[in-house]
């Protein structure tokens, strides 16, 4: 059978809104996922520090023991630690490949007075007392410190908590500039259509009636717009992974800016959005000015 | 059906288009309202499809007083009401099949329900081939047989018609006004607004005169 057509025809200028909330589709696509990547980060650099000490052992300038005896007395002192699975001396090339990005591989590099590194588990489920390992740190090995990676975690915490929270206020500023234009073009099309409505309305047509006959055609450009501006921002996260693949570094010291084919179906909630935001701003446009006719 | 007392209407600051106007309209009366141009006949139509509040005096339709009941009324009272329009007003984007479907879409049957209905009402007004045409695409006498069919597909209490006979050959004249006649026996009251003496003469009905937004005559059926 034939289907119902449509009550109100499609804007002439409609084209325009289409590109607008495409836009506005891929901006949030584009913040949503930069959410979603500072999360994922977030949670791996935690993983990957916690439940992890190190210990710098700094080269004595007036301490009357030597630094290597202060190193193997404060591997004592982690070994026999409650709570702590397994402690290691960090070797020296390592140090000195971890200083290697910022101060080179010249033969200088080796005469600086670098510190030397632990580094100690905690075991699964366990908790040290640090009040406590770093007094007897401090006893055994005087120019040594204990690093729980907590200030580093909550400088993280608190990175991520801003990268998240900026995404949110991205998102909500879409979603109000999307409500902004879909109101406009509602008006717009109100106006352009007086005719039709003021018909309808003659003919005992509710508002709600006349509101669905138009909140229809907001919903459907919004909901393919947004499905554009969504996947132009997956070919994107997608252009990421394929440069994560090749070994190219997008931006340094950043997470690669990518999206995992779970979080990428995230995405799809963007032209969802979309489409609501401007079927319930055309609605709330359309009954407002039904509401001033007679 | 309709209670006018008196009955005044002016748009904005303007000059009265409507003076002091008071009549009955009775359930299942026929009713031609005359009058020379600028008299006010459209506005008084207007002020019985409910398009317009009027300034001054109180308007009854089917018993109720506008201005007692609210305004979430007034779409269930228009749709007892059928509007032909002196231009018709019909869905350009909308076929010919579509435009006469619209009040009952309105009145919330559904596609299959209505169907045989349209059909068989654009096949009495004479285009029943022409069900898929936009209205472009019709003449003028077409265009004004689907804005009739779809004035009277829902069987409204109260059928309204301006000037509607003014772009059809007298037959098809005369057969509407044969509709309209077969419509007032089901028990629509009808009022039509026309110059048209011999549409007037042809059909058993009284005729309200208006005169400068005065109503001048109301006189009973004519012999």
């Amino acid at each position: 059978m034939k289907p119902r057509a449509l009550i109100m025809p499609r804007d002439k200028g409609a084209g325009s809104l289409d590109v607008v909330i495409a836009v506005m589709a891929f901006l949030a696509s584009l913040a949503l996922g930069a959410m979603l990547i500072a999360e994922r980060a977030a949670a791996t650099w935690q993983s990957g520090l916690a439940g992890r000490l190190t210990v710098q052992v700094l080269p004595p300038e007036n301490s009357a023991i030597p630094l290597q005896a202060q190193i193997e007395a404060a591997l004592r002192v982690l070994r026999g630690t409650s709570g702590i699975a397994h402690a290691a001396i960090v070797p020296e090339q390592e140090t000195l490949d971890l200083v290697k990005p910022w101060l080179g591989s010249d033969t200088m590099v080796r005469e600086l007075p670098l510190p030397r590194l632990l580094d100690a588990t905690v075991a699964p489920g366990a908790e040290v007392d640090l009040p406590k390992l770093r007094q007897r740190l401090s006893a055994a090995a005087p120019d040594s410190l204990l690093d729980d990676h907590g200030r580093w975690l909550d400088r993280l915490r608190g990175l991520t908590r801003g990268i998240i929270w900026s995404a949110y206020g991205v998102l909500a500023l879409i979603a109000l500039a999307t409500a902004a234009t879909v109101s406009f073009a509602t008006r717009a099309g109100l106006e352009a259509h007086k005719e039709i409505v003021e018909l309808l309305h003659q003919m005992g047509a509710h508002s709600t009636f006349i509101a669905r006959a138009f909140e229809w055609h907001y919903f459907l450009a919004a909901l393919v717009a947004g499905a554009i501006g969504a996947a132009l921002a997956a070919c994107l996260y997608l252009l990421g992974s394929g440069l994560e693949l090749a070994g190219i570094e997008a931006v340094p010291f950043l997470p690669p800016l990518t999206l995992h084919a779970t979080e990428l179906g995230w995405l799809l909630m963007v032209p969802v959005a979309a489409s609501w935001i401007a079927l319930l701003t055309a609605r709330l446009s359309i009954l407002r000015v039904l509401s001033r006719i007679y | 059906m309709v209670r006018f007392e008196n009955v005044g209407m002016r748009y904005g600051e303007g000059r009265e288009v409507l003076r002091d106007v008071t009549f009955t309209l009775d359930p299942g009366s026929f009713t031609f309202l005359t009058g020379p141009s600028g008299a006010g006949k459209s506005t008084l139509l207007k002020l019985i499809y409910l398009a317009e509040a009027p300034s001054g005096g109180s308007i009854s339709m089917f018993g109720v007083d506008l201005a007692k009941t609210g305004r979430p009324n007034f779409p269930a009272l228009r749709r007892r009401i059928g509007v032909v329009f002196q231009d018709f007003r019909l869905f350009d984007h909308l076929s010919a099949f579509d435009n006469v479907a619209m009040p009952l879409r309105i009145a919330g049957r559904d596609a299959v329900s209505y169907r045989r209905d349209v059909e068989e009402l654009l096949s009495w007004v004479g285009l029943a081939d022409r069900l898929t045409a936009l209205p472009a695409t019709l003449s003028g006498g077409e265009q004004q047989r689907i804005a009739i069919a779809r004035a009277v597909v829902a069987r409204p209490d109260l059928l309204l018609a301006d000037e509607p006979t003014g772009n059809v050959d007298p037959d098809m004249g005369q057969r509407l006004i044969r509709l309209f006649e077969e419509l007032n026996k089901l028990g629509t009251t009808v009022l039509i607004a026309t110059h048209d003496r011999s549409l007037i003469e042809s059909a058993r009905a009284r005729e309200m005169r208006l005169v400068g937004g005065r109503l001048v005559a109301l006189g009973s059926p004519a012999a």
